[in-house]
């Protein structure tokens, strides 16, 4: 190869490369924009968001918003009732997928393949009344008003249970057989052998389901009737309609409320994308 | 009997008892439950009475039903919109530079974040004084400011923007997956043979990626029609009933006003609808008609 077609390579690379950086730059501000947006307005106390020309950049920090809003919007309370219900969500969310999941993806009995197609049924119908029922059903057993209300109904789900599947069917069939010989119970096996190895599985489904339950508003707002029991985004709803001039508390409460999930996000995702990626074939 | 006690077929039941148990009650029983429900009058006013057919003869009337179903029909058209741009995103982020990771990471932050927090923000952005209306009048695109989420011309379609913004991540990674999984010999054949860029999309990239063109192409639509809680926070289905679609409805026929019975047999029509369209989806699939985006 001579030099000049060398050079004239690395020209188009050099090139290449500077297109797609300026794409990436480009949808990167589209998709971040508005959240740095938001932190630059929940960073200026008493700046209006509708100013003209509009505040894109802060022109100075100050931490004010974060303190006033935290003081007024009891935010410990809403912070622990939102871990509260994800925590209950995912414990639920883990045991009975898996539980339920194992014997799918190992056992030999009769009458699982009814079980599969009554499970493949529900994905295939759906059901927009759903959350009429599920007040009606949680009525009846006298849990409104409370967190288990709140998480009883999304519990387990069908994808939980094929994710879950898929994981097992993984895990090699000679570490069940050794556990028989040595006379474990099978749920000694499930418990102290096959658990352990799924761990990347129970992983992916605490993740959804943290996203899950941490950003749900309207199931708690639905089954609360005590507004001092709303997670954080339900609570915000509320701060919205009661200060909606109030721009920088609005702004703080809000950064307050999105940043621990892209944190939990951030150093987890690896995991996550599995999960993500996983789906088509679950 | 002791025998059964060691059996398998003992211990799987035993293991999916619970599980089975919640999706009884949560899963399965909203489904069978809704078709009686839908034949009564089911409200907390009155006395519960069977009224046969009324209910769905009385949605095929009701104008503000007819107009809920429309509007969530024009929803669904952000379903091409959304392949499109998710996969030309997907081959971006598959470039195989420094730093990609990073942008794949921020471009995903609006799935992650809650749609109430995604609201406000965008809420404030397409006010009248808002960054948008700045922004376009400054480009010269607009002449003076829009009202984007209180006129009945556009709210909508802002509303559609709005879905379709915090989902393209989402959308994204799922076909990142697929282009993962294409042999880069492929790509390495089609070029020896005189392939361009846009060449090899059409006739490597997606011909490979059907299986996960057909699977976002199902949940987009799902998602689309039963869009509820951008359209619930920013517009509550107004101005008018210009935003109103199928699920808003629903949510305030069955959980504001409290007739259950009504509210049942829409969620039953809706169903089917969704159910006809996957089957359609479906169908389209098989004969190629999918890669027409």
């Amino acid at each position: 190869m001579n030099p000049t077609s060398r050079s004239t390579k690395q020209l188009i690379t050099g090139i290449r490369y500077t297109i797609i950086y300026f794409l990436l730059i480009l949808l990167a501000l589209f998709m971040m924009g508005p959240f740095l947006w938001l932190l630059s307005v929940s960073l200026m106390p008493g700046r209006n968001v509708f100013s003209s020309p509009p505040a894109i950049l802060p022109t100075f920090i100050d931490f004010d918003n974060y303190v006033q809003v935290w003081q007024f919007m009891s935010f410990p309370r809403y912070i622990s009732n939102t871990v509260i219900i994800t925590a209950l969500g995912v414990v639920f969310n883990i045991l009975l997928s898996s539980l339920t999941a194992y014997p799918l993806a190992v056992f030999h009995f009769k009458g699982r393949n009814i079980v599969f197609s009554l499970l493949i049924a529900t994905m295939i119908i759906p059901s927009s009344t759903a959350m009429i029922v599920h007040y009606l059903t949680i009525q009846t057993f006298h849990l409104g008003n409370s967190f288990l209300g709140v998480v009883l109904p999304a519990a387990v789900s069908v994808f939980n249970i094929f994710l879950m599947r898929q994981t097992f069917l993984g895990v090699p069939s000679d570490i069940r057989d050794s556990g028989k010989m040595d006379g474990a119970s099978e749920l000694r096996i499930f418990w102290q052998l096959v658990l352990p190895l799924v761990k990347p599985g129970i992983a992916v489904i605490g993740l959804l389901e943290v996203m899950a339950f941490w950003n749900n508003f309207l199931w708690p707002i639905v089954v609360l009737e005590d507004p001092g029991k709303y997670p954080l985004a339900a609570a915000l709803t509320y701060l919205n309609g009661q200060f909606s001039y109030n721009f920088g508390w609005i702004a703080a409460g809000t950064m307050i409320s999105v940043t621990p999930i892209i944190i939990v996000f951030l150093f987890t995702q690896r995991y996550y994308m599995e999960g993500i990626a996983g789906a088509i074939k679950g | 009997m002791k025998s059964w006690f060691r059996s398998e077929s003992f211990s799987a039941w035993a293991f999916m008892t619970p599980g089975l148990l919640f999706l009884a009650t949560f899963t399965f029983w909203p489904i069978i439950y809704g078709i009686p429900l839908s034949l009564t009058d089911y409200s907390v006013i009155t006395e519960t009475r069977y009224v046969g057919f009324e209910n769905f003869t009385r949605a095929f009337q009701d104008h503000n039903f007819i107009i809920s179903l429309w509007n969530s029909l024009v929803y669904v058209f952000i379903v091409p919109v959304i392949q499109v741009v998710s996969i030309l995103m997907a081959i971006l982020v598959n470039s195989r530079i420094p730093g990609v990771k990073m942008f794949r990471t921020a471009y995903y932050i609006p799935v992650v974040t809650s749609m109430v927090a995604v609201a406000l923000i965008w809420s404030w952005l397409l006010g009248n004084n808002g960054v948008v209306n700045y922004l376009l009048m400054q480009a010269g695109i607009i002449s003076g400011q829009v009202s984007w989420l209180s006129t009945s011309s556009t709210a909508l379609y802002v509303l559609m923007f709005i879905t379709m913004w915090k989902g393209l991540g989402y959308y994204m990674m799922l076909y990142l997956a697929g282009l993962q999984g294409i042999p880069s010999d492929l790509y390495e054949a089609a070029r020896v043979d005189g392939a361009n860029f846009l060449k090899l999309i059409i006739h490597v990239t997606i011909p490979l990626l059907r299986p996960h063109i057909l699977f976002c192409t199902l949940i987009s639509i799902m998602g689309a029609i039963r869009v509820f809680d951008e359209v619930y926070i920013l517009t509550k289905g107004g101005p008018g009933t210009s935003t109103l679609t199928s699920s808003v409805y629903i949510f305030q026929k069955g959980l504001e006003q409290f007739n259950f019975g009504y509210a049942s047999a829409l969620g039953l029509i809706v169903s089917v609808i969704v159910g006809a369209l996957s089957v359609l989806v479906f169908r389209l699939n098989r004969k190629g008609g999918v890669n027409s985006y």
